[in-house]
């Protein structure tokens, strides 16, 4: 059953088997600089590939910033 | 460099490793001195830094393996694994070697620290000989070599090599002489592990330059090291946002209409990387290894005064390629190249001319202007051709290159006035406020930016306050006190560089590896910290972040009364184009339309099928223009100012700038507005 997560204070679908770095590829948040927590806890960006986002949770992509 | 922990979208066959007797999995590639460490097990060395390429010449690393049941010594440092093996970092054999090596070493220099406390870590005994080429002194060159790679790949520069073979080898700059290409940016001091090399500092006298030097040195480490996994600023400086900016529905097209287009791979990053030349240094900034400025070597014009000649094009930069690239719909890179190559020829700001292009070409479309207006330019939307003869006018001070020249707020009046436009929507699509051209970032789904842009003290230049994925992205600040909070410090942190004469891009184009478990990583507290430093550094005594904004705050609530003092400085002059906060045509609304309709249903509880497109623009319009008033009474509040953007004498006092004359200036102004 499609379940729903909150990014970024927003609501996103979420489906089984859904990673972190999936969350990212389906926001388009392409930005280089992100710092990703999950439900509270930082993941870091080596785990973004396994760590599994469960339905219902919380997740926050803090975008830095950069440029002139 | 290979970076073990870097993520990858394939799925990378993982290798068994076993280091004294502990499991770990590994990517191919990764050297065995990474897998120890991430282990937690320490392998010595003496020629090894993680900024710069591996090169085994100390031998200390060496380490016993097991492959495939054969048993030999690698180097640590660079034996990159790339099959299932076993290594013993303390077995006997290894600890033999690493004995042998360093007794050589230390028979030829036997006070360096770093030598003796590895020798008493090994039990080596003080030579039994006495080596020929015996070097007394605690700061010996141990001919590690990590000067040598750290001015080559770190700095890009080459100037420090090895000259000499066998007993005669040693470290020095071309044919023995001071070479003026050096810097002293010291680099190669501080990554020598002996202290060999002294840089003497006579240009700025600091009291403290090993303080200096140690946050700078750390600054260049995360270039040499994380760069190219973070911004790519070596690889291909601020263009590197053009995607990025184009993905987030940012990067302005035809004049701040739309935040995206389907061309934009033909003006994004790897366009660039081909066009620049790569790993030299830019010049820009003694030692500065982000060197970020980038040049087209053997660029050839196809108009103007050089055309067919080869010329070295200074760029370009972000603003650039979305200035006079997107904003005027214009996609080839060889068209933006050129308009660079000409504003920077002809002392034309790029962000201006790109901007006040963009306007002219709407109006053009709008039919404000036509060919007969503009002498026979016809200025649409991708007429790169168009935009350089204007461009060539400009500087000629012929044609319509006079009119446009003069920027948009004259524009606005010369249209209105001699061709009879629509003064409201000029008004509307002009992209300027305080007489100055926006910079290339859409704003309109960031109040906090539309602040940051039209209330900056210079006019809509977001260098003093970025703050777009900050509000609209993160949602991290969704008060009016936040987005004030957020006004009040990037505003004064980031005037503080331009106090100082320093560039900003070192502060937050590179991030500490650690950034990201920071408690406010988008102020990069590390290197925040590393500011602190420089500062106290190069004045004596203790800096902190409180005194570095004290410094801010004075001058920028001086240069707010320079603004009174000229007649300015009013709220109305914090105020831009609706272009900058929301859709000014149906064509933008529709676009968009569901963003928009959500906003109508969600915030201001209306129903938007019910409505007309243009009422639907009305009432968001309100909205949008409300916000961004209780934005500036935050905002002013904040900043110790009054509801007209004054400076009040107890700001002005608490800031020690209360003169007779500046709170003459503000009581003058305090009357005028009624709140003396």
């Amino acid at each position: 059953m499609a379940g729903t997560i909150t990014v970024n204070d927003c609501a996103m679908p979420w489906h089984s088997g859904m990673t972190v770095a999936d969350v990212l590829r389906e926001a388009r948040f392409v930005f280089p600089l992100l710092v990703v927590s999950l439900d509270g806890r930082l993941v870091p960006r080596a785990d973004y590939d396994s760590v599994q986002v469960p339905d219902g949770s919380r997740v926050d992509v803090i975008h830095l910033m950069s440029g002139g | 460099m290979s970076d073990p922990t870097a993520t990858t979208t394939m799925t990378v066959p993982m290798i068994p490793v076993t280091i004294d007797g502990r499991q770990i999995e590994v990517k191919p590639g990764t050297t065995l001195l990474e897998a120890a460490s991430m282990l937690g097990i320490s392998i010595p060395t003496l020629c090894h830094n993680p900024a710069v390429e591996a090169y085994a010449s100390c031998r200390v690393c060496i380490t016993e393996i097991e492959v495939r049941g054969r048993k030999r010594m690698v180097t640590a440092c660079n034996y990159p694994i790339r099959e299932s093996l076993a290594a013993s970092t303390e077995s006997d054999a290894t600890v033999r070697q690493r004995r042998g090596v360093l007794g050589m070493m230390l028979a030829r220099w036997p006070n360096v620290p770093v030598l003796k406390e590895m020798g008493l870590r090994y039990g080596v005994a003080p030579a039994s000989y006495s080596h020929p080429l015996r070097n007394e002194a605690p700061d010996a060159c141990i001919l590690c070599g990590l000067c040598v790679r750290a001015c080559s790949e770190m700095v890009w520069e080459h100037i420090i090599g090895f000259a000499g073979r066998g007993a005669t080898r040693r470290v020095e700059m071309p044919f023995g002489l001071q070479s003026d290409r050096c810097t002293g940016c010291g680099t190669c001091a501080y990554i020598c592990p002996t202290g060999a090399i002294k840089v003497t500092d006579e240009k700025n006298e600091p009291v403290d330059p090993a303080r200096i030097r140690k946050y700078g040195f750390r600054l260049t480490s995360e270039m040499a090291t994380l760069d190219d996994t973070q911004c790519k600023m070596r690889r291909v400086g601020t263009a590197h946002l053009v995607e990025i900016m184009d993905a987030y529905d940012l990067l302005p097209t035809y004049n701040f209409r739309f935040g995206r287009h389907k061309d934009v791979e033909r003006i994004s990053s790897p366009v660039w990387t081909s066009m620049v030349r790569q790993n030299v240094p830019d010049g820009c900034w003694a030692g500065c290894q982000m060197s970020c400025a980038k040049a087209v070597d053997d660029f050839v014009p196809r108009t103007g005064p050089y055309r067919g000649k080869k010329v070295i094009v200074d760029g370009p930069e972000y603003e650039t390629v979305a200035g006079c690239g997107s904003n005027i719909g214009v996609f080839d890179p060889h068209d933006v190249v050129e308009i660079n190559f000409y504003c920077d020829t002809y002392g034309i700001d790029t962000i201006s001319f790109g901007t006040a292009c963009a306007f002219a070409m709407e109006c053009y479309e709008a039919g404000v202007l036509d060919e007969g207006k503009t002498g026979g330019l016809a200025l649409e939307f991708g007429n790169g051709s168009a935009a350089l003869e204007l461009l060539h006018q400009m500087s000629r001070g012929e044609g319509f290159g006079t009119v446009v020249g003069q920027g948009i707020r004259r524009m606005k009046a010369i249209f209105a006035e001699e061709f009879g436009a629509d003064r409201h929507f000029l008004q509307d699509i002009g992209m300027e406020a305080k007489g100055l051209e926006y910079s290339q970032y859409i704003s309109k789904e960031s109040l906090a930016q539309q602040g940051g842009y039209a209330m900056a003290q210079k006019g809509p230049q977001h260098d003093e306050a970025w703050l777009i994925f900050m509000d609209m992205v993160n949602k991290q600040i969704p008060t009016f006190e936040a987005k004030a909070e957020a006004l009040f410090f990037f505003p004064m942190w980031r005037t503080w560089f331009g106090l100082m004469g320093l560039c900003k891009l070192p502060w937050n184009d590179i991030e500490p590896a650690d950034n990201a478990t920071m408690k406010e990583p988008n102020k990069v507290p590390g290197h925040i910290e590393g500011y602190e430093n420089f500062l106290s550094g190069m004045l004596g005594g203790e800096y902190k972040l409180a005194d570095i904004l004290e410094m801010s705050e004075r001058v920028y609530n001086f240069q707010r009364v320079f603004s009174i003092r000229m007649g300015r400085g009013r709220r109305s002059d914090d105020r831009g184009p609706y272009r900058a906060m929301g859709p000014v045509t149906v064509e933008e609304y529709e676009s968009r339309s569901e963003r928009y309709d959500t906003q109508l249903r969600e915030i201001l509880k209306v129903e938007p099928e019910e409505m007309s497109i243009p009422e639907r623009m009305a009432l968001l319009r309100r909205y949008r223009e409300e916000q961004y008033e209780s934005l500036l009474d935050a905002v002013y509040k904040r900043r110790g100012w009054t509801r007209n953007g004054t400076p009040t004498p107890e700001t002005l006092k608490r800031l020690k700038i209360d003169y007779p004359w500046v709170l003459e200036v503000v009581r003058a102004r305090m009357e005028e507005e009624g709140s003396a």
